[in-house]
């Protein structure tokens, strides 16, 4: 298993290898050091200002080693990330780091009520749908299904901010604050919408697999032995269809770091999120670089921790 | 019923119930803490995070609404009277300048005793313990000194040229820092210190200080109503350093204001609350410490000279919350819920506020207020002069096109399609309310009536263009119009003027580029026509007429003038106009350029802005200020009438929730029951 651990782990860091020079070359060839530079300074700065300020912030090098072996962006853009060196914000110089550690808690307050409110529904509809198969109840659910999932996110936050916000005045339309007492009211709109958005496709691939579960053998004997249909579902539906259920959910963990650059930046929350949503739009590329280096290293760290899980939730599966 | 199964039973009740009651409790649009209604908060917003509240960087509106509250200056202008008229503020009087016999112009600064700094640990570095201290004239001398530092990004230093001293102060630091490192690992007040200060700039005590003028620039006392000439505490740039897990001083104000800032997380909101040794309090007397007894005509039937508030000591507010709000559509709906006090009206909801050019039913039925005030702005379309079509150098050719160009556009139909009517057609580059601005005079090249169109085309006709075509080409004058924006909006707002030239046969193409692209356009002289605007940085004729001057050149001088302009009449005049006082010779000097910028026009001059100001009805004391100062010392809240108002608009509506789980479940009874039956 541990050889396995470090083959994906070697896959990874070629992988994170190339997104990061995917990314100095996507933003290089449409963003110009100047363009950085007005958008920290302002865009009536005065040339000089523009000057000393990508002079200090090491835009004025070559960008390739083959102009300059020994000191080069390319090279310096590898060596901060792979030493975590995350550096200073190009927009307002504040330590990327920090940045980070206040922008995870936000996010997490976001990301992790929405992930398991969304498993747990996503979970009970989907065996709901299941047990009424063939029924209209099964129709109706995966038409509703299918509906949440065709229509854009950005539709259910403006309509929920409209409907639930504005006019059944149920949570605010936006904000976010940290103090105990109100917080819950700042994130019951996105989250709500927020499943809008992802229960659908969950709960389509979950029956799917209940389904499937619900058609083998031992569940028509546990039926024959007289378990009573709860019983069946729960206790052994549920438990066999557990490596596909793992997959999407091991997958999805490391993203809930990552935040929702949607629900954040129009429901207001300082997250991880909104991070990457001013990097983009302030030509951050310090920034961005460091947000794409977590989103790259919580792919990968997803795609192991699913092969890790399968060797614990089935005996069955090995390693090598 | 055993004790244990009733123990059981009444686990398995709050364990159902616990959530329901949090949803309950959450069930609320209100987005502040229950106990925050009883107090004077003022509620407001930023739109993105601030870049810097360096006082000597800060160089826009919101950043000036923080740095305005924390950082008290010098002077300051009457919250009421206009025209604006300046005062003292930190000091004890408006200094008189003094003339010297080689041409240097001196002003002497007397600052009252007791000025402390807002409550803040960086003061510890003077002395365990401390957590503020009093201001003196050598904390201003601090900041002067900072707006010649390299190392800040400050944006307005050619004002300040003219202190004698400024730029070899600059180069002087520059120098000493390449060569001796130690030197540069100094803090800045060491630094400035060791290099014997500015020439211009002296503090005989430590009340007084003394600003020496290389040259004479009346319109520096401006400055000292203005953050940027602020005092600042040689603690807090030393400690904010950003190191150690500090943060900089650039997100770390601390200033001598009426409110000092007690929170701020520049991603989620700021919280400025009463400084409890401001200046204010010693000297009750001070014009910036009470309420005004008096200003100008209109206020006192328009609710802002009410004898409760007349004379009164400032400030009423306890504290001021500014929380970040991006979207305008969420920030206008919370305004309308009254979580905020006061907004501007945005403009997909403008219908909704306005009907018929007043406050509609709806807005004065919630009690809400409008304040409508031009402010010192200015948008034109301008033309680079030194182009060889268009500008100077194709003599009175290029004079008649400019003159055809200006008749063909319109301000009033642009002004009604794409800003809801709120600006002022502008005739001149000064708006109605600098000094200057004659409401009589009518620019003839200015002029919206459709028969100036037949005038436009007769001015082709004498510029060598009859018809719009150009006989060395024998096809349509083609024009190019730059445009540093590539949002669609603005697109359309530019495509407009385009379009009105069509109509007198020029053909002018719209170029869209980054500004970047225009700034390399604007270096090569590549360009033609562009649109750009103009907001007063004091209220001074100077400040909207220099724009215009030789020295201000573009492509000369690297300055705000790029049309690039240079006209040795306007020139003299404008010397001669800068240094006067409002009188009436300033006056007439303004009425003679304005002529020559009729007949020459680099400009082609479109509006002003009209801001719409809407506030609530427990808001007291609001006048659109114009200019980027925050007055909220002067606000008051009526706390219990908000929180009663609130609730009663704010009311969740509950049973669409309950009408939805009825539906649910009669949609789904019959059939579980109809399924349950056929398994069994």
């Amino acid at each position: 298993m541990l050889a396995y651990v470090a083959r994906r782990l070697g896959y990874g860091v070629l992988v994170v290898l190339g997104v990061l020079l995917l990314l100095f070359v996507l933003f290089f060839a449409v963003a110009k050091p100047e363009d950085i530079a007005r958008r920290a300074l302002g865009e009536k700065a005065r040339q000089e200002a523009i000057d000393i300020w990508i002079a200090s912030h090491g835009y004025d090098r070559p960008l390739w080693p083959w102009q300059q072996p020994a000191d080069n962006q390319l090279f310096d853009h590898y060596a901060r990330m792979l030493t975590f060196d995350f550096g200073r914000s190009d927009t307002d110089d504040t330590p990327i780091a920090r940045r980070l550690a206040e922008g995870v808690g936000p996010t997490l307050s976001l990301t992790v009520p929405l992930f398991l409110v969304g498993l747990v529904i996503a979970l009970l509809f989907g065996l709901f749908v299941a047990f009424f198969r063939d029924t209209y109840i099964d129709a109706t659910g995966v038409f509703l299904c299918v509906l949440g999932m065709s229509v854009s996110l950005l539709l259910y936050i403006i309509g929920g901010q409209f409907l639930i916000g504005k006019l059944l005045r149920w949570f605010p339309i936006s904000g976010f604050d940290p103090a105990p007492v109100v917080v819950a009211r700042f994130l019951a709109l996105p989250v709500l919408v927020g499943l809008l958005g992802v229960v659908g496709g969950d709960v389509r691939f979950y029956r799917t697999v209940f389904v499937e579960e619900t058609g083998r053998d031992y569940v028509r004997t546990a039926r024959a032995k007289g378990a009573g249909e709860m019983r069946v579902m729960l206790r052994h539906v549920l438990r066999n269809s557990l490596i596909p259920v793992m997959t999407r959910v091991v997958l999805a963990i490391p993203f809930l770091f990552v935040g929702s650059l949607l629900l954040e930046s129009f429901f207001g929350i300082p997250g991880l999120g909104t991070l990457t949503v001013d990097a983009i739009r302030n030509n951050d590329f310090a920034t961005l670089r460091v947000m794409v280096f977590i989103g790259a290293l919580a792919f990968i760290g997803g795609q192991i921790a699913t092969d890790i899980s399968y060797a614990f939730v089935d005996p069955r599966v090995r390693l090598e | 019923m055993s004790e244990r199964a009733r123990n059981i039973r009444a686990r398995a009740l709050a364990r159902t119930l616990l959530p329901a009651l949090l949803l309950a409790a959450a069930c609320s649009n209100d987005p502040y803490p229950p106990g925050d209604a009883a107090h004077k908060i003022y509620y407001t917003v930023f739109r993105e995070a601030h870049r810097t509240l360096d006082p000597a960087e800060a160089y826009n509106v919101s950043a000036h609404k923080v740095t305005g509250s924390v950082y008290d200056s010098l002077l300051e202008y009457h919250y009421l009277k206009r025209p604006y008229e300046l005062g003292p503020g930190l000091a004890r009087a408006v200094p008189e300048p003094q003339r010297l016999e080689d041409g240097r112009v001196r002003y002497r600064f007397e600052m009252r005793s007791g000025i402390g700094f807002g409550p803040d640990p960086c003061f510890e570095l003077g002395g365990a313990g401390r957590r503020s201290r009093e201001a003196t004239s050598a904390d201003v001398a601090f900041q002067l000194m900072r707006l010649a530092d390299p190392a800040l990004k400050v944006q307005v230093t050619d004002a300040f040229s003219a202190v004698q001293g400024f730029r070899e102060f600059r180069e002087r630091l520059i120098l000493r820092r390449e060569l001796d490192p130690a030197f540069a690992e100094l803090p800045a007040h060491k630094q400035y210190a060791a290099l014997g200060g500015m020439e211009g700039v002296r503090t005989p005590s430590r009340y007084e200080l003394e600003i020496t003028l290389a040259r004479p620039y009346p319109q520096i006392l401006y400055w000292f109503a203005m953050e940027f000439t602020t005092p600042v505490a040689w603690e807090a740039v030393q400690f904010y350093n950003g190191n150690e897990g500090r943060d900089r001083f650039a997100d770390h104000p601390v200033g001598t204001g009426p409110f000092y800032v007690r929170e701020y997380n520049k991603h989620l909101r700021l919280v400025l609350e009463r400084n409890p040794h401001w200046y204010g309090l010693r000297h009750p007397d001070a014009l910036g410490a009470r309420y005004p007894e008096r200003g100008a005509p209109g206020d006192a039937e328009g609710d802002l000279l009410g004898a409760a508030y007349r004379g009164r000591a400032l400030p009423f507010l306890d504290r001021i919350e500014i929380r970040l709000e991006k979207e305008s559509i969420p920030r206008f709906n919370k305004f309308l819920q009254g979580y905020y006090d006061a907004s501007s009206i945005i403009k997909e909801s403008f219908d909704q506020v306005i009907q018929a050019d007043r406050l509609s039913p709806q807005m004065r039925q919630r009690g809400i207020r409008l304040a409508r005030s031009v402010a010192p702005s200015v948008f034109y379309l301008g033309i680079n002069m030194e182009d060889p079509v268009l500008g100077a150098p194709a003599g009175e050719r290029g004079r008649k096109l400019r003159q055809a160009l200006s008749l063909a556009v319109s301000s009033e139909p642009w002004i009604e399609l794409f800003l809801n009517g709120r600006g002022v057609p502008a005739q001149t580059p000064l708006p109605p309310v600098i000094f200057g601005y004659n409401p009589d005079y009518r620019n003839p090249y200015r002029q919206q009536q459709d028969a100036k169109r037949s005038r436009a085309r007769e001015l082709l006709i004498e510029a060598g263009y009859p018809g719009g075509i150009d006989p060395d080409t024998g096809s349509p004058l083609r024009l190019s119009f730059d445009t540093y924006t590539l949002n669609s909006q603005q697109l359309l707002e530019r495509q407009y003027f385009v379009d009105e030239w069509r109509k007198i046969g020029v053909d002018v193409r719209l170029q869209a580029t980054t500004y970047n692209e225009f700034q390399a356009k604007v270096e090569r002289l590549a360009y033609q026509i562009f649109f750009w605007g103009w907001s007063a940085d004091y209220p001074d004729p100077e400040n909207f007429l220099f724009l215009l001057t030789c020295d201000m050149r573009r492509s000369t001088a690297g300055g705000p003038n790029t049309s690039n302009f240079c006209d040795q009449r306007y020139e003299k005049l404008f010397a001669e106009m800068a240094l006067r006082g409002n009188d009436a010779e300033r006056q007439r000097l303004i009425g003679e350029m304005v002529k020559i910028l009729e007949e020459e026009r680099p400009w082609i001059e479109l509006y002003h802005v009209v801001d719409y100001q809407l506030s609530h009805g427990w808001l007291h004391n609001v006048k659109p200020f114009g200019m980027s100062h925050p007055m909220y010392k002067y606000y008051d809240i009526e706390p219990e009438r908000r929180a009663a108002l609130r609730l009663s608009w704010n009311e969740p509506l509950t049973w669409p929730a309950y009408a939805l789980a009825g539906l649910v479940l009669a949609a789904l009874v019959p059939g579980v029951r109809t399924f349950l039956r056929e398994r069994q």
